[in-house]
């Protein structure tokens, strides 16, 4: 405990203990997805030992590796390139990761994970307690199980758990979460059995205690971590009450597990549970009732709870003993290390867009919108390494693309310095997140994130400095890199024709403040721009809105995972929605619009407000080539899309320019 | 192969005046729905032939009441409800006695918006019995994304 974050996090930071293991602080890196990154027949390939290492590297007290599937079918495999423990021929490989974890002083723990209802991924069917239709269409359909598939399952967990232990693996862990089978039979949902493994809570949660005896006889000099829901948010849909949930706690502690986790939620639960529009500390509730419950027990924890600063009060507050971190680590690994050097104002925050799982639920290996090198850790291509040229660049746009930019460049070495015509860094993120009604210090925190790195980087940033070809004859021959970073705008000149188009507001200048929207709009465009800007007029300034939208849906440009969220924000906000409708013509009356049935309508306003497609700055890119000797371009400057892709594309040309 | 304009068709089957639907909970009529279908041909026509959308009380059911694509467009049907596997539905929506007098009541008006709202609520819980792929195929996306499915298959 000698750098100054550990004394000021000193709950956090202090030793701990799980089984016969000491841990040199009170972080669990938990496994929070499976990253797909894997061969298809269950061997981990070089790039997850590679993103391992750099897991296995981020300082946690204990480090959970990935779930693997404990099954020669593949009933337990949920995602495509899940890893597999189901034989020996796969130790190698977890020999690796075991040693990199205590190469680096963690703990080393291996989840198995059996997905029961989300599993059969390869086979076409999954299993369950009970035969319960799935209700999202990701999954198999289902099979119930027989008692002496239940026998051969908790013995496939046993055996996987001896070889976990062979491998080198401290402890183990299974997983209910967020849906799978322990929490299939634990669940009055998916379990109704009418035999000794269904009906009460006791008999329910009797598989479950049969797989912890199973394993701790397999294994007894080592942890056992079990992953319980404190909710499952399906009570609605006749799911387990949290009472029932803490029930089951108890009997896991009756049968001598060593940790619980508590999680909250399941993959199709009817509710959000650790997206962007949940709090911080929203779930703490079920880790202290844990807590108190359960005294003589372990208790690991961290649903939507980001900030290690929130961490260390819950642990001096006794909410639980372990903080339980995954996705803030994959947004930055060296978030640990950073709040033991009391630099938390540097971390890049998780924001919550669940980009992972939503390219988890197609099938892709996991990406971080924030952490544009997760799953490319194997890639020389996309390390950051000195320069061999030093070079001074400039960057037009102090959005994400330029900013991730010019901070890449930087630390290899360039001298860089960041021009916008904006009075602040941020790019049009800024007018994004002052209108979003999920988090918007989340969005908030990115911008913030690069204010203050761009300042200990000592990188010049020249705001209220609009760049053109004026401002470059100017500063001709001053640098060696020119890159065009400069965001997008509203493409006003699609709809020049329509009469009374000058009436119509810019997007951009509403949400950025600019100019100032009455009580009466209709927003034309019912993508991310627009909805959002709809949702916060709503919400903020009262006004009455009406959303028109040429295509037949809303939110196409949204992020899959987020979709639902518009939906039932303008449902909420009563916000109506005219779909497959187009604009006809701005008056002082309002906007003229005619629908798919070719019926024209007047939507009385006092505001139209343009939301519609962007226009990316390749005028600039023209006008700019003969003035300096490299020329790039990132981000929406070059295809207008979202927060991700910006900040990909504004590593990868600073990571190679 | 998509049905013409989701004309809606014939009314068969033993229940088709509704009424048997489980323990205490009656389904809508047969007419009620295929009136709710043919309000909202933007939902239907995209549907392929054979394509199924069940309707039942989630406690205890007996019959379902079916929407079921021909090619003449939609038909309303009651059937015996022997499981859901054997339904031949693409997919159920299973309603407890709340949410069947609530979709009982907006058959005639506002009958998505009242099932959306079910489905968020948990009073009723909509079965998908295919996969993402064959749904897609049969041209699912329009109906599911009025029941609410923005994401096709999503963490929240």
């Amino acid at each position: 405990m000698n750098r100054p974050g550990e004394q000021k996090l000193k709950h956090l930071f202090q030793p701990g203990q799980i089984g016969n293991f000491k841990t040199r602080n009170m972080v669990k890196y938990g496994a929070c997805c499976v990253s797909n990154y894997n061969t298809r027949d269950g061997f981990i390939t070089p790039r997850e030992l590679a993103r391992t290492r750099v897991i296995a590297g981020t300082g946690c007290g204990i480090i959970t590796n990935q779930g693997a599937y404990p099954d020669p079918l593949g009933e337990g495999k949920s995602y495509f390139r899940q890893i597999a423990l189901f034989d020996d021929k796969f130790i190698p490989q977890f020999e690796m990761i075991a040693g990199y974890i205590h190469e680096f002083g963690g703990v080393a723990i291996q989840q198995i994970l059996h997905a029961g209802r989300y599993g059969g991924i390869d086979l076409g069917y999954c299993i369950q307690p009970s035969v319960v239709p799935q209700t999202l269409p990701h999954f198999r359909p289902p099979r119930e199980v027989n008692k002496e598939q239940i026998r051969l399952i908790v013995s496939q967990h046993a055996e996987a758990a001896k070889r976990a232990v062979r491998a080198g693996f401290d402890g183990t862990e299974v997983t209910s979460f967020m849906g799978y089978l322990l929490a299939n039979f634990n669940s009055r949902f998916t379990n109704q059995r009418t035999d000794e493994y269904g009906g009460s809570t006791g008999n329910r949660g009797r598989f479950m205690r049969e797989l912890i005896d199973g394993i701790k006889q397999a294994t007894p000099d080592n942890p056992l971590v079990v992953r319980l829901n404190g909710a499952e948010l399906m009570d609605r849909w006749g799911g387990n009450t949290e009472d029932e949930c803490f029930e089951l706690m108890q009997q896991a502690v009756d049968a001598g597990v060593d940790m619980i986790s508590v999680t909250v939620g399941w993959q199709e639960a009817p509710e959000s549970s650790i997206g962007r529009d949940i709090p911080p500390g929203y779930w703490n509730y079920l880790s202290e009732r844990a807590k108190k419950a359960f005294p003589g027990t372990l208790i690991t924890f961290g649903n939507r709870l980001p900030d290690p600063r929130m961490a260390d009060e819950c642990l001096r507050d006794g909410i639980f003993d372990f903080w339980e971190v995954c996705r803030p680590l994959l947004a930055d690994p060296e978030l640990i290390h950073k709040a033991a050097e009391d630099r938390l104002d540097e971390v890049r925050r998780c924001i919550g867009s669940l980009n992972c799982l939503s390219r988890l639920f197609r099938d892709l290996p996991y990406t971080c919108t924030m952490n544009p090198a997760l799953g490319h850790e194997v890639e020389p291509e996309y390390q950051v390494t000195p320069a061999t040229v030093k070079k001074k660049i400039m960057v037009i746009g102090a959005g994400p693309a330029g900013m991730e930019c010019a901070i890449t460049a930087r630390k290899r070495g360039h001298e860089v310095t960041v021009f916008d015509k904006a009075p602040r860094i941020g790019g049009n993120l800024y007018a994004y997140a002052i209108n979003d009604l999920a988090r918007p210090d989340d969005l908030l925190s990115v911008i913030s994130h690069y204010e203050v790195v761009a300042k200990k980087l000592g990188i010049e940033v020249r705001l209220n400095t609009e760049v053109h070809a004026k401002f470059m004859r100017s500063v001709l021959h001053q640098y060696d890199v020119c890159v065009v970073a400069a965001g997008a705008r509203i493409d006003r000149e699609r709809y020049a024709h329509l009469p009374g188009a000058e009436r119509m507001l810019d997007a951009l200048d509403v949400a950025h403040g600019r100019v100032k929207a009455g009580q009466r709009v209709v927003v034309v465009g019912g993508g991310k721009i627009g909805l959002t800007l709809a949702e916060s007029l709503r919400k903020h300034q009262g006004a009455e809105v009406t959303v028109v939208e040429r295509d037949k849906r809303i939110a196409g440009d949204v992020k899959p995972s987020f979709k639902w969220r518009h939906a039932s924000w303008v449902e909420e906000l009563g916000i109506p929605c005219r779909t497959s409708t187009r604009l006809l013509k701005v008056d002082a009356e309002g906007a003229t619009v005619v629908g798919a049935d070719g019926v024209e309508t007047l939507l009385p306003a006092d505001s139209v407000i343009l939301a519609t497609q962007m226009a990316p700055a390749h005028g600039l890119f023209g006008e700019f080539e003969w003035m300096v000797d490299e020329l790039h371009g990132a981000g929406d400057a070059l295809i207008p899309r979202g927060l991700e892709q910006a900040i990909q594309e504004g590593f990868r040309l600073g990571v190679r320019l | 192969m998509t049905a013409a304009g989701a004309a809606t068709s014939a009314v068969a089957g033993p229940d088709a005046a509704g009424g048997a639907g489980g323990a205490g909970a009656a389904l809508p009529s047969a007419q009620a729905w295929q009136a709710a279908a043919q309000r909202r041909p933007d939902l239907f026509a995209p549907l392929d032939a054979g394509a199924r959308v069940a309707l039942l009380a989630r406690a205890q059911p007996e019959s379902m009441l079916l929407w079921q694509v021909e090619e003449a467009g939609v038909a309303v049907r009651a059937e015996p409800f022997a499981g859901y596997a054997a339904s031949g539905a693409d997919i159920a929506l299973a309603c407890d006695d709340e949410a069947l007098a609530g979709v009982r009541a907006a058959a005639s008006d506002q009958l998505f918006e009242t099932l959306r709202a079910g489905i968020r609520s948990g009073h009723i819980v909509c079965y998908i019995l295919r996969r993402r792929c064959h749904l897609e195929e049969r041209g699912f996306e329009e109906l599911l994304t009025e029941l609410g499915f923005a994401f096709m298959g999503a963490c929240r």
